[in-house]
């Protein structure tokens, strides 16, 4: 499959590997609270320019938070979600 | 007529699980609380998982008793069978003797009810009242909520919202085995609020389902979290189906040559591998090969070393095979095995070189899966499919030196629910990534600074 030199619509899908089904591309580019799901480089690499895409419409920031900021692996992050979830339980 | 299926009797199951830990030359490296950097302790887990799963997961015993409830209900599905793919084998024109053993007949269709049965049960006598997870597909989820129900527990699962609603059938078993399935974000939870105030129409995420289940459980003394993967207690869980299958195989008169999984999280590899390898620890001649995609090659290229495992650093750092953070994977259509970091215990293994790991194209994948499905009938799901493809290559390669190898892997899994990574397969949307060595090295170049386990293997 050749890469396509256009940005796919909002509306074509793939394989989501983290959830296990299809999903639009609207979806990998909100995921993130609004921002892209940190795999979206990484999904969408064959179908276009995604890297070069991503680099246009996002600030440096965002591409900061986004990429170099990436979801935390389940087993690594449990302690984090603890003290979230304590944090959050002393503030009601 | 040819024996097809080896089963063992319901008296014959395994009693105990094994825990590889207790037999590893290099005892493990625990994981260090980022905050203190002092080893993380069962007191850091204990509002989320009950004493003893956590007993479990800091154990150094060898076998750990099943209990007898856990046994009565392993018997809806256990013994699974062990099967001879004569089939694929002639097609193959192999001298190989290939087996399968089969834990897609579980009633969830897969590997995942082994612990999700016994993290039900401990919970239970435990005093908890209801489990939480997240989900998204719901593979895991509807495990955890057929594990639940027959235990008694309540079972509440935060499945993101954009699968719960692309995504019915899933959804359906588990409100049919009595879970409460929620989207997520939900209004139950602080985290789900702050997100839905935010963004009322958000689709989700895993990241906010898993907020919301932990919170969930920390918020309700009588309320416990669940997790499928990666850690020590579920591969222990696990390996009843590998010392299941050293039964069934003293029955033929076979002992494998080569022992085959694939390894996402681990707990699939580990399930029918761990006995083997004890076995290869004290002196058997076996290979065991964990199998993972080309475009994630955590463990055929990464080193060891620790890593945080997300890079705002706030995690415990835990010794396992990396790629460093910043790794971006190239993309492969079998969820199961996107971790970005795999088991703390298959990775020392691998630093033990007691298993080893192949990595496999994706295409390869799928087209060793349908001809599997044109000898054997079984549709893979397509994480399983990496096990299936890497039997083949064994099969092959023993017709090429012309010897009479035993080749078995675990098929973890079907495919029924997941036609649709097979129909992108044959309608050509998918293709092969190889990850570029420049890739790696930035991407390790990230980890350079931070400290090293002993056994550190990289430059």
């Amino acid at each position: 499959m050749t890469k396509k030199p256009t940005v796919p619509p909002d509306t074509e899908k793939i394989r989501c590997p983290r959830l296990g089904h299809q999903i639009p591309f609207s979806y990998c580019r909100r995921e993130n609270q609004g921002l892209p799901c940190f795999k979206t480089a990484d999904c969408w690499h064959s179908h276009f320019p995604v890297v070069e895409y991503l680099r246009k419409e996002l600030t440096p920031e965002q591409w900061k938070t986004v990429f170099m900021n990436r979801p935390k692996q389940k087993m690594l992050s449990l302690l984090d979600q603890i003290e979230q979830a304590k944090a959050s339980k002393k503030g009601k | 007529m040819q024996t097809k299926k080896i089963f063992l009797s319901e008296s014959e199951i395994p009693r105990q699980w094994y825990n590889v830990a207790a037999d590893m030359p290099t005892p493990m490296e625990p994981p260090l609380h980022p905050g203190t950097g002092q080893p993380a302790g069962p007191e850091d887990f204990a509002p989320i998982f009950p004493m003893p799963l956590l007993e479990q997961e800091m154990s150094q015993d060898r076998f750990i008793d099943i209990p007898e409830a856990v046994l009565e209900k392993y018997l809806i599905w256990r013994p699974t069978p062990l099967y001879r793919a004569y089939d694929l084998e002639k097609h193959l024109d192999t001298p190989a003797k290939i087996y399968f053993k089969n834990e897609g007949v579980s009633p969830a269709g897969s590997h995942k009810p082994n612990t999700a049965l016994a993290q039900a049960y401990y919970n239970k006598i435990s005093g908890t009242k209801r489990l939480t997870t997240e989900t998204g597909a719901g593979q895991w989820g509807s495990a955890l909520s057929m594990c639940c129900k027959l235990f008694d527990l309540e079972c509440k699962v935060y499945m993101v919202k954009v699968s719960y609603n692309q995504k019915p059938y899933r959804r359906m078993m588990m409100q049919t085995w009595g879970a409460e399935c929620v989207p997520s974000p939900s209004s139950e939870t602080a985290a789900g609020r702050k997100i839905l105030e935010q963004n009322p129409d958000s689709p989700g995420s895993l990241g906010i389902a898993i907020s919301e289940a932990v919170e969930a459980a920390v918020q309700d003394e009588t309320t416990k979290y669940s997790l499928g993967s990666v850690l020590n207690h579920v591969l222990l869980h696990q390996t009843i189906n590998g010392l299941e299958c050293q039964k069934q195989l003293a029955q033929t008169g076979d002992y494998p040559d080569v022992v085959i999984g694939c390894a996402g999280g681990g707990s699939n590899f580990a399930g029918l591998a761990f006995p083997f390898v004890r076995d290869k620890i004290n002196g058997k001649d076996i290979d065991v090969i964990a199998v993972e995609p080309t475009s994630c090659p955590t463990m055929t290229r990464g080193p060891f070393a620790y890593d945080f495992g997300d890079t705002v650093q706030m995690t415990p750092l835990i010794a396992m095979n990396t790629l460093g953070h910043s790794f971006v994977p190239e993309p492969i259509h079998a969820g199961g095995l996107r971790y970005h970091g795999i088991s703390p215990l298959v990775s020392q293994l691998l630093l033990d070189n007691l298993i080893r790991a192949e990595a496999i194209p994706q295409l390869e994948t799928f087209e060793a899966g349908v001809k599997f499905a044109r000898t054997e009938g079984f549709i893979s799901a397509p994480e399983t499919d990496h096990a299936v493809a890497v039997a083949i290559r064994e099969a092959v390669k023993a017709k090429e030196e012309g010897k009479e190898k035993v080749i078995l892997f675990n098929w973890s899994g079907h495919g029924l629910v997941d036609m649709a990574a097979y129909e992108a397969y044959f309608a050509g949307r998918l293709q092969d990534h190889a990850l570029h060595e420049d890739e790696i090295q930035r991407a390790l170049a990230d980890i350079a600074p931070l400290p090293k386990p002993k056994q550190y293997t990289g430059a």
